[in-house]
């Protein structure tokens, strides 16, 4: 198994190769290749409902950008890269657990509490997205008019403050939890073993060469 | 069996915060760890959980608060050991899955605890195949947890414990969101553990009927003492009623019929001839509500997708005024996704649903809660007023109905009258619970869902919850409850729909679809006690 600190390195070094890329064409050609293994892996169902987010916020920059800019096509351009580098690391979070990023880190010396806030963070995204979900049908289901919709801002304490309460909530238990399973004892194993292999060092030789490619023929 | 690891508490107290609130624990002299199975009994806010914290160190070492007198763990007092000294020895289980599953795979999440203590990698690959071997759960270990039904999250949880081979288990409330399949499998699964010895248990619980036959000892916590201890046939040979608990059926049938000890199980009951007679008032009597008025909710042919798969098909019946329906189910039978489409929070992508004339398709959801007023599992969904009576009133404001006398009248007959001036976020479990439930009636809508309203709540609040539906479905409403609480919903639905596979298998008396023995398999449904002992006393009547 590739080790999770090079998919790390290649998703950076692919994340600077769209930063630093130019030509709209060239930017093109580099997300018909993220697609190509987003294909590859069979992710496309996930990929699409994730777009339905990631869109509307790449059209904003897109228009920001452009507006700024006073040229459409300069707008285009950073509506198309915002896309790609997300997708980047949409491949890499798929191909990657949070944990075993996080682990993996840890074996190379960074503190584990600071590893698990950050995979915790990221594991725990869905979990409040899906108790906001809650919150919005409860307070619909009041006469709350929170349909989507610029009337819904005004009745933006209705679903800020039990959403706040309940992520505090959760964050309370959950740590609880942990110390239960004993989070803060020291001496910690793992239950994988994380060391680079020459495969691990050649792809991020290869993350690390994406970034001056780009800039040379990009 | 292994050395019983003996936790002991003399004068034990224990209050939250600054110490100015009320104390959660006073004076409690208590061993534990001996008995292979000990049930510590109260009602919501009785202190239960609080004295479990105590014994596993969270209590003073996690929650800040004021303690007095001690907790021995094998002799050393836990002000003096860290939880990370003590998780391992006594383990614990939380009462919520969702905010103790904390990683990406059940096998990682079983492997966390072990990965704590220092293990090897052999050791902890060991014991995490023995741990969801004994808790049954072998198939599910590269699921994702929040994936995972109720049930599943629930042993994935006690798996994680297991695996660190603790000596005392302490389970807090473990069915509270079960269904009677899923129950009945974790009883197994704990009763296994019982007799393997390696782990003695402590189970806090207020149900008594699924945790009281099975356990040696059980002592009763009350208003944050000890009000009772003892073995389980001998402490619920008294009324413990009182203490907020309702006995199992057998408890209170033994006593009906003079019989000491008391018997837990109707399966065991000697019944004779007189019997039937003799425990007539102890049996529910379904409601008479309904059945012939108005249509109030029609519900025809509907269908539903999730991530393309099939949720519901083809789900048709109707609500009529004055009826009280009980909508029944294994977990992930649809039947929250059918609720959710009652008014309007989900579009159904086949067939329509209608509701006092108006389609669900074509009216928002905040319009049509005039019509349908829907309580969901979680009250802490909907809170965001600094005060009760504001929570309350949020629905009648927002569709301009004036309810100022009927919200007084609600929060008398739902006790809440005291609690009005009081932060909703600050109540207790059962009191959240009420007020959701008041703040749903307070726009008077013609049709009242309820999602699980008695998951976790004890006799107190479900008996205030049972009258005020049968005094709103009098007033010619109709209400439609979503449970796994057949108890319950035997006692106060006089009909129930059983949820399927995403359709309605059966629509009848609670009484007709109980005695369907290959039905209630097949939706992983139980007979309540009451069902079963009505059949002993039938079988005896007929000789």
């Amino acid at each position: 198994m590739v080790d999770p600190r090079s998919r790390l390195a290649l998703a950076c070094g692919a994340a600077g190769a769209v930063v630093a890329t130019g030509g709209a064409l060239a930017l093109v050609g580099e997300y018909l290749l993220l697609w190509g293994l987003i294909g590859f892996w069979h992710r496309g169902g996930r990929y699409l409902r994730w777009l339905r987010l990631v869109v509307p916020m790449a059209l904003f920059f897109g228009v920001l950008s452009g507006w700024a800019a006073g040229a459409l096509a300069q707008g285009g351009v950073a509506a198309l890269k915002l896309l790609s580098l997300t997708t980047v690391f949409f491949i890499f979070f798929e191909a990657t657990a949070p944990e075993d990023l996080g682990n993996s880190l840890v074996a190379a010396g960074l503190p584990f509490a600071v590893a698990f806030v950050f995979s915790a963070a990221l594991q725990f995204a869905p979990v409040i997205g899906r108790k906001a979900h809650r919150v919005i049908e409860a307070q619909r289901s009041r006469g709350i008019p929170l349909e989507p919709g610029w009337a819904a801002l005004r009745h933006w304490p209705a679903l800020l403050a039990p959403l706040l309460i309940q992520t505090f909530t959760l964050a309370d238990e959950l740590a609880e939890a942990m110390e239960a399973r004993g989070f803060s004892r020291p001496g910690r194993t793992f239950c994988r073993d994380y060391r680079m292999q020459p495969v691990d060092w050649l792809i991020v030789a290869a993350g690390a060469g994406l970034l001056p490619a780009a800039i040379v023929w990009l | 069996m292994s050395q019983p690891l003996l936790i002991q508490t003399s004068n034990l107290g224990f209050t939250y915060g600054r110490g100015d609130r009320q104390p959660a624990l006073s004076d409690i002299d208590l061993e534990a760890g001996r008995d292979r199975y000990l049930l510590i009994a109260g009602a919501s806010g009785s202190g239960k959980s609080t004295l479990c914290r105590a014994f596993n160190g969270l209590i003073p070492h996690f929650y800040t608060g004021r303690l007095v007198g001690r907790v021995l763990v094998d002799g050393a007092d836990t002000r003096a050991l860290s939880v990370g000294r003590l998780f391992h020895r006594v383990g614990m289980v939380f009462q919520n899955p969702e905010a103790q599953l904390f990683n990406r795979t059940v096998a990682r999440e079983i492997a966390f605890g072990l990965e704590s203590l220092g293990l090897k990698r052999d050791d902890i690959h060991r014991r995490v195949t023995e741990a969801a071997a004994a808790a049954g759960i072998e198939d599910l270990l590269e699921r994702f947890p929040h994936h995972l039904s109720g049930g599943e999250q629930q042993l994935t949880a006690v798996a994680a414990i297991l695996a660190l081979r603790p000596r005392v288990l302490i389970l807090d409330e473990p069915f509270a969101n079960l269904d009677p399949v899923a129950t009945a499998r974790l009883r197994r699964v704990l009763a296994k553990i019982g007799r393997q010895g390696h782990s003695h248990l402590v189970v806090c619980e207020h149900r008594l009927s699924l945790t009281a036959p099975d356990a040696d000892r059980m002592v009763v916590v009350c208003q944050g003492r000890i009000a009772a201890d003892g073995p389980p046939a001998s402490v619920l040979s008294k009324d413990v009623r009182p203490w907020a608990l309702e006995p199992p059926l057998a408890a209170g049938a033994s006593l009906c019929l003079g019989l000491r000890p008391v018997i837990l199980d109707v399966e065991k009951l000697p019944l004779t001839g007189d019997a039937k007679l003799r425990l007539a008032d102890l049996l529910p009597s379904p409601p008479a509500t309904g059945g012939e008025g108005e249509v109030l909710l029609s519900v025809d042919q509907v269908g539903a997708h999730c991530e393309q798969r099939p949720v519901l098909r083809d789900v048709s019946f109707k609500l009529r005024r004055g009826e009280i329906v009980a909508l029944v189910g294994a977990n992930g039978a649809g039947k929250t996704t059918l609720a959710r489409h009652l008014n309007g929070l989900m579009r159904p992508g086949k067939g329509r649903v209608v509701v006092c004339g108006r389609d669900t398709r074509r009216v928002p959801t905040s319009s049509l809660a005039r019509q349908v007023g829907l309580v969901f599992q979680n009250p802490d969904c909907q809170f965001f007023k600094l005060t009760v009576a504001d929570e309350i009133r949020v629905g009648p404001r927002a569709l301009g109905i004036e309810a100022e006398d009927w919200i007084a009248l609600l929060a008398e007959r739902l006790g809440l009258t005291a609690l009005m001036h009081r932060a909703p976020f600050r109540l207790s479990g059962g009191e959240k619970k009420r007020v959701a439930v008041a703040a749903a009636l307070a726009s008077r809508p013609e049709v009242l869902v309820l999602d699980e309203p008695t998951a976790g709540q004890d006799l107190f609040f479900r008996r205030a919850l049972g009258e005020l539906l049968l005094g709103w479905a009098g007033e010619g409403r109709g209400v439609l409850m979503v449970t796994h609480d057949l108890g319950f919903a035997e006692r106060y639905a006089s009909r129930w729909l059983v949820l399927g596979d995403g359709t309605i298998v059966a629509d009848g008396s609670p009484a007709r679809i109980m005695a369907d023995g290959a039905l209630l398999a097949r939706c992983g449904l139980m007979a309540t006690d009451a069902c079963r002992l009505r059949s002993r006393l039938e079988a005896v009547d007929h000789g």
